[in-house]
């Protein structure tokens, strides 16, 4: 049972963090109708600024302890870029989807080096610091109360993110937008706008999430690809556009993953691609397919 | 007129075949170009830059020391990143820069690939790490012009060895975590291996293979801790193996009486914090043990230095980049010496088969089937010390014709065969 424990928390702990980036790609897509393969840049990007941010507060005198609030603050501080790539997408908004892919995918080649330029080519980590954080135990089962932190923010964020979109006017009007643009516009909606802050709300849970998620971990030019891969995995699962299937989606995929290299750790992707071809075979639109709830 | 222009020619090619306007002559008055190709970025990054401060130190000692045979060196860096780029660098150094030897190279993957571009080329290039073989088999058995370092499994090697000396009847069930390409198979295979040629009654219950890059080891983690292990093999030495360290730590994996071998930990000891990385494991420097007591005062001046200027302490790839300099040097000096002339790139190959140099790490020879030998150091770890980090508390020195495999020998009949003293 311990053992089982184990592997379900490693598996719930990668869904944690898979969801973070696939939250923002399918919030963009609901909307926009644009796969942001910039998502994982974003992630990568909240990694490496947070790890600047943490140490410079502490290098100023703040007690380690507090690491946690300063990566939140800096991933919500990288809101500012959120507007200014929506800007520069605005042009592709009309165009063909392969348009819109190879510009997002430029953002991540341009995004890889702006991370070399600043941060340089070696792995950045924050060393220690989790462990300040200490451990929770139970039975044989032990976790970083940090690892419990990261899950139980996502957690909160899903059903943050459920409740702004379903209970408030902003959220009433996104998802108005999603499923009909035109008729939003002619209601006197500035799409122009929701665009813009849709976008920007994407790109914050993706630099959120790499903050928070890089105390335990390493910030590494080579993340957003990575993570790009099972993000994708996500989407195709729990249906692309929804924000209900990117937590479906994530879960599946992180317990896949977890139960995979457990029990056969060379098909860690065959196993989570198995999946992604059965849905795709039995249920195209995924398990929760609508464009956004 | 048709006779005074033949004596001109005549005279011309006398003077030209006059030893005071040889081409060796005049060499003797510019520097040596040395190219070195080194990874700056990705998951190799920082192991090229440690690499690129050993071949800095050896130049700055070299030329501050009247040169080689007289000649100060000059270097010409790019950059190592996949297979065919950096053979195209190795094109651009050899036919336009005219570097006299090409030195550097970390991933088996590029010297593979490079060494048949090398010898097509007749360049005379010496490779840091990485080896000119597919898994443990040699592809380049008759090497000319270039020049290996030691084989990737000689840590992997010493590291079961030094589990089976301190830790036999101890283990039972054995866990691996190695990187997913052949390094960390061949590694793992080899702990299997010499376990059997030991007699070690052994069991594996786990391996794990997470891919290069891997960020979120928790999964990997859980299943090892599941498996419950007596002791565990990884052969983890990227930004891989701190992240691996911290989650098994975090999840308990270290709590218990498992034991851990780490054969290249020595790549990450200082991100190895002693708050989430025990002593009493077996941790792998390689060939450069930076705070060996009985080190040689080179040695203990490099890292002096690279301490000034980095703030950090350095791992093996240094010695790497050193010791190819100072073989170089060495090849140029003795044949020089046996020449009475400035030699030729064939004089120096020549020479440097079989040569031996002090490398920042210890003695070292370039064997005559032009792969390297050097001394390895690896050890117990202990939390006794003034550093963040551990170190080792016993240290065991071997050299790598204990090591690695004879010339053309099969690796795996080797390890049955070969009469190693633990």
């Amino acid at each position: 049972m311990t053992a089982f424990l184990d592997v379900l928390i490693g598996g719930v702990f990668h869904a944690a963090v898979l969801f973070l980036v696939a939250a923002g790609l399918q919030l963009v897509f609901g909307v926009q109708k644009i796969v942001n393969l910039a998502c994982g840049s974003f992630y990568a990007l909240g990694a490496y600024f947070g790890i600047s941010a943490v140490k410079w507060a502490i290098a100023a005198g703040m007690p380690p302890g507090l690491f946690i609030f300063v990566l939140i603050v800096a991933g919500l501080a990288l809101a500012v870029i959120g507007p200014v790539i929506e800007a520069l997408l605005r042009t592709v908004y009309r165009r063909d989807e392969a348009f819109q892919l190879l510009l997002t995918f430029a953002l991540v080649l341009m995004f890889q080096d702006i991370l070399r330029f600043f941060w340089g080519a070696n792995p950045q980590e924050l060393g220690d610091l989790v462990m300040s954080y200490g451990k929770l135990s139970a039975g044989g089962v032990q976790v970083p109360t940090y690892n419990v932190l990261v899950i139980v923010a996502s957690i909160a964020i899903a059903v943050g993110i459920g409740a702004f979109l379903q209970r408030t006017r902003f959220g009433r009007i996104l998802r108005a937008t999603a499923e009909n643009r035109e008729m939003s516009q002619a209601l006197g909606v500035n799409v122009t706008w929701i665009n813009a802050a849709v976008f920007t709300l994407g790109t914050v849970l993706g630099t959120v999430g790499g903050a928070l998620v890089v105390p335990t971990a390493a910030a590494s030019l080579d993340m957003p690809v990575e993570l790009v891969v099972e993000a994708f995995a996500v989407v195709v699962i729990g249906g692309l556009g929804s924000m209900r299937g990117a937590l479906t989606g994530a879960l599946i995929v992180g317990i896949m993953r977890a139960l995979a290299i457990r029990y056969y750790a060379e098909l860690e992707m065959l196993a989570i691609y198995i999946v992604v071809i059965a849905i795709l075979i039995a249920r195209p639109a995924g398990l929760h397919g609508k464009p956004i709830e | 007129m048709k006779n005074g222009r033949r004596q001109v020619l005549k005279a011309g090619a006398a003077l030209a075949a006059s030893p005071f306007l040889s081409f060796p002559a005049l060499a003797q008055n510019t520097p040596i170009r040395v190219g070195i190709i080194a990874p700056k970025a990705g998951i190799a990054g920082t192991i090229g830059e440690c690499g690129l401060r050993g071949t800095q130190f050896a130049v700055e000692h070299i030329n501050a020391n009247g040169g080689i045979a007289g000649r100060k060196v000059e270097l010409v860096i790019e950059e190592e990143t996949n297979p065919k780029d950096s053979i195209e660098r190795l094109r651009k150094l050899v036919l336009q820069d005219k570097v006299d030897c090409v030195q550097g190279i970390v991933s088996s993957g590029v010297s593979l690939a490079m060494g048949p571009a090398a010898e097509d080329m007749k360049a005379l290039t010496i490779f840091w790490d990485g080896t000119t073989q597919d898994g443990v088999k040699e592809t380049m058995p008759n090497k000319r012009y270039v020049f290996c370092s030691t084989d990737n499994e000689c840590e992997a090697v010493m590291g079961s060895l030094l589990a089976i000396k301190h830790w036999k009847g101890q283990f039972k069930k054995v866990a691996g975590i190695n990187p997913d390409y052949s390094y960390g198979r061949n590694n793992f295979a080899a702990f299997q291996a010499l376990l059997k040629k030991y007699n070690i009654e052994h069991q594996v219950v786990a391996d794990q293979w997470p891919k290069v890059g891997t960020t979120d080891l928790n999964s990997h983690v859980a299943a090892l801790k599941a498996a419950q292990p007596d002791l565990v093999f990884s052969s983890l030495l990227f930004a891989d193996l701190p992240i691996f360290m911290r989650t098994a730590h975090g999840a308990g994996l270290m709590d218990g009486k498992t034991k851990f071998v780490f054969p290249a930990a020595g790549f990450q000891h200082t991100a190895l914090k002693k708050s989430f990385t025990p002593p009493g494991m077996i941790f792998g420097h390689n060939t450069l043990y930076f705070d060996y007591a009985k080190g040689t005062d080179l040695q203990k001046q490099f890292v002096k230095w690279y301490h000034e200027k980095t703030n950090d302490y350095p791992n093996w790839e240094a010695d790497r980049a050193f010791f190819a300099m100072a073989v170089y040097k060495a090849g140029v000096e003795a044949a020089q010496k046996a020449k009475g002339a400035w030699p030729g790139k064939e004089d120096v190959i020549n020479a440097m088969e079989g040569i031996k140099v002090q490398s920042l790490g210890g003695p070292g020879q370039m064997r005559k089937d032009h792969i390297a030998e050097q001394t390895f150091y690896q050890g117990i770890t202990t939390h006794d010390n003034k550093y963040d980090f551990p170190t080792l508390g016993t240290v065991d020195v071997m050299y790598s014709d204990q090591l690695q495999k004879g010339t053309g020998q099969d690796f795996w009949k080797w390890i049955e065969t070969a009469n190693i003293k633990l």
